[in-house]
């Protein structure tokens, strides 16, 4: 149980599993690969999943295209960080097809049945071209990786919010999905015999699903049917560890991150995202928000475009400041243009001043937009939860230096109120 | 119309924008989000509460569209018995069906969207005088679009025969048509979305798709060159100690530090410029008219600042194209 004032790093120190949530383009798989290349560094054997299609994670890692299986950074790539490596970091893409074909592969023993499932075209469909497959799949790996014991820190990056529920949602999904009942229904005998007896059973409901399979082209059933049939023994294995999974999003040892930013949007989801998550008793652990602006507190009148740039130009003349500094606003206008060589250098610095001050007024407008953004969204969270704050820098983090280089935003030992 | 993009880009401003320039223009315009996605009807709503909303907002019609409600909808034009249906609806062979094949609602939503095109444009009003409807739709995060876009053609394969290859084949026909289906890839000149708009434009090339424009969003401008800044007696604020240096110490920053942060600024300003003039580069092999908006440093970002976006699109357009579009009067 964490205590009050714990920051990220005691949340992932307390932690087996860590899910990074949030909306897209928050940052949500260089945070993941960050915590979990933080964990390394402390010593944990710890392998960063991602579920996003995009091959983002990669490159982050510098591990060139990680396939379906787990890749691990060799030891001195990660100790050309000059940090003493205890742990280890593995990184894994989730690849929905060979995930699935893996699946088949793994659990069912026949080549000829195997081969009838890889051919089957409903299977071609829900493992290639349909949206929301990758889930069942993704937690299906989470239970996996967890199971195998080789990781201590297993930090998941998920998809966009809609389907980043769709990942919460995923196990009990799976498990209505595998309804034995119905599942039974659809592998039955008869059922590929024809709609006979179907109608017999329940002439409502099979008269229409047959008008349902004229509008869906005759042959689709009958694959959807045999699909079934051809899975029906890795149905049955496929519950228990479901249910184990479903535990495992809940199990204490399992921290949920929420990863934002500070864009109204964004905040919005994250709002809804953190109220879903404490609906389905996965509790939120902590916020990382990142692409901060730096917001500067300055008396009334001292932000201002004139006020910054006529004290820039007093500054970046390299003298002292006169003390009389502010009546020179305003005197450097138009109609000085007729005066000596030394005042025209003055009017270059001048503009220079004047484009860099409207540069930091424009700043510290975003900027006090992003305070005020996040005051609103702190009010919605429990005050345990720590709220750490990476600023916007000017760079593409893309290598491990680059996620190094986030560390200190993320696990200095403060957290912000 | 379709706009795509990794998620975070500004797909769901420059959707906004394009409808808001159409409607201007005197078009009418149907913007639709897919389920699960909220981020348009709220935008909508924050404009219709703008306290001076923009030109032509009422002739912007929202509407979202929910796979399986269209699923439904569409099961009742074959089976028009309304009380059969419910049974069908509720019963559990049915929603066992529907979760077995997750592809079916994205093909139905397809499928809507594309009933909800002809029935507001029936060819019979091709020359009307109040302008077509133009349909928009914010599509989700990269990777799904593809999925949603593929689902007609997918469709074709899957099912041989039968009424939903019909229909897919007729969407199939549309969704390849530049002259009726365009889309709009949006993204931001950075490292990876700008990898992932190279991916998209080239799913959209497999499925024979029309990239319609690509629309560059957030894109910085250097306030001076690096070469003046080292030109200055004055370092930037390193960033790391800047963010706590700054807790309670309102008021009390010295001059010097105030300064420093100035050129912290600046520095920070210029590195986005040089990282998005890289990418925007790169982007320039796109095969598609680049238009490219500024990032807009606002304390809030409203009604007036989607305007503007959308009004840049359209003018970068309009220099581009030889014969400039003709401009729907004003009513």
């Amino acid at each position: 149980m964490a205590t009050r004032g714990t920051g990220v790093g005691q949340i992932v120190r307390d932690h087996r599993i860590v899910v990074c949530a949030g909306s897209g383009g928050v940052g949500k798989t260089t945070t993941a690969a960050t915590i979990a290349l933080w964990g390394a560094l402390q010593g944990r054997h710890a392998i960063v999943l991602t579920i996003d299609p995009a091959r983002r994670l990669a490159d982050s890692l510098g591990v060139g295209p990680i396939g379906n299986t787990p890749v691990t950074v060799p030891n001195d790539v990660l100790g050309g960080l000059g940090r003493e490596v205890r742990g280890s970091l593995s990184a894994m893409m989730l690849d929905q097809k060979g995930s699935w074909d893996e699946l088949v592969e793994r659990h069912v023993p026949s080549l000829e049945s195997r081969q009838r499932i890889l051919d089957n075209r409903f299977y071609q469909q829900i493992s290639q071209s349909f949206a929301g497959s990758q889930e069942y799949m993704a937690v299906e790996q989470l239970g996996e990786l967890d199971a195998s014991g080789r990781y201590d820190l297993i930090v998941v990056d998920t998809p966009p919010t809609q389907h980043a529920l769709d990942f919460l949602e995923a196990p009990e999904r799976l498990l209505a999905f595998l309804d034995r009942k119905i599942v039974k229904w659809f592998v039955k005998p008869s059922f590929s015999a024809g709609w006979g007896t179907l109608q017999a059973m329940n002439r409502t409901v099979g008269f229409l699903l047959h008008k349902i399979e004229d509008a869906t082209g005759v042959s689709a059933l009958a694959d959807v049917t045999d699909f079934f049939g051809a899975m029906s023994g890795l149905f049955e294995d496929f519950e228990p560890r479901v249910q184990r999974v479903t535990q495992l999003l809940r199990d204490p040892a399992t921290a949920f991150f929420l990863v934002a930013g500070p864009d109204e949007q964004v905040l919005d989801q994250a709002d809804y995202l953190a109220a879903q998550m404490a609906a389905r008793g996965m509790p939120l652990k902590g916020v990382v928000m990142n692409r901060v602006h730096p917001h500067l507190e300055l008396a009334d009148g001292d932000g201002t475009v004139d006020a910054i740039t006529s004290l820039l130009e007093t500054r970046l003349r390299g003298g002292p400041a006169p003390a009389a500094a502010p009546a020179s606003r305003g005197r450097h206008t138009r109609g000085a243009r007729t005066e000596t060589a030394s005042v025209s250098s003055q009017t270059s610095e001048a503009s220079l001043a004047r484009r860099l001050a409207q540069n930091f007024v424009a700043y510290q407008a975003r900027a006090r937009g992003d305070v005020l953004r996040m005051e609103m969204f702190r009010q919605g969270l429990p005050r345990s939860v720590p709220l750490v704050q990476v600023p916007n820098l000017p760079s593409d983090i893309h290598d491990l230096a680059g996620l190094l280089s986030l560390h200190p935003y993320l696990f200095a030992s403060r957290s912000a109120a | 119309m379709f706009t795509v993009g990794k998620g975070g880009v500004g797909r769901t401003t420059v959707t906004l924008g394009i409808a808001l320039e159409a409607a201007r223009r005197g078009h009418r315009v149907l913007v639709v989000e897919l389920e699960g996605a909220r981020g348009l009807e709220a935008a909508l709503g924050a404009l219709r509460a703008a306290a001076h909303p923009p030109a032509g907002l009422d002739r912007i019609t929202y509407m979202m569209i929910d796979g399986r409600r269209a699923l439904e909808e569409y099961l009742g034009l074959i089976i028009p018995v309304r009380r059969l249906l419910k049974t069908v609806f509720s019963s559990s062979v049915y929603q066992y069906f529907v979760a077995a094949a997750p592809g079916l609602k994205e093909l139905m939503t397809v499928g809507k969207l594309w009933y909800e095109a002809e029935t507001r444009n029936p060819p019979d009003r091709a020359g009307a005088s109040d302008g077509h409807e133009l349909v928009l739709v914010d599509g989700p995060a990269t990777g799904h679009s593809l999925q949603y876009l593929r689902m007609p053609q997918a469709a074709l394969e899957a099912f041989p025969s039968g009424l939903v290859h019909r229909e897919a084949e007729r969407v199939v026909g549309l969704l390849r048509d530049p002259d009726a289906t365009g889309v709009v890839v949006v993204t931001t000149a950075e490292e990876m979305p700008a990898n992932e708009t190279f991916e998209m434009v080239r799913g959209l090339g497999e499925l024979e798709l029309h990239t319609a424009m690509l629309v560059v969003n957030q894109v910085h401008t250097a306030p001076c060159g690096r070469e003046e800044i080292s030109g200055l007696p004055v370092a930037p604020v390193a960033p790391l100690e800047a963010p706590r240096a700054r807790g309670g110490a309102r008021a009390t920053l010295a001059p010097e530090h105030l300064v420093g942060e100035v050129v912290a600024r600046a520095v920070e300003e210029i590195g986005w410029a040089e990282i998005n003039a890289a990418h925007v580069e790169r982007l320039a092999a796109v095969d598609a008219p680049m238009v490219r908006l500024p990032y807009l440093f606002t304390e809030e970002f409203g009604a007036d600042e989607v305007c503007r976006l959308g009004r840049e699109m359209a003018t970068q357009l309009d220099e581009r194209s030889s014969e400039p579009r003709p401009r729907a009067g004003k009513k």
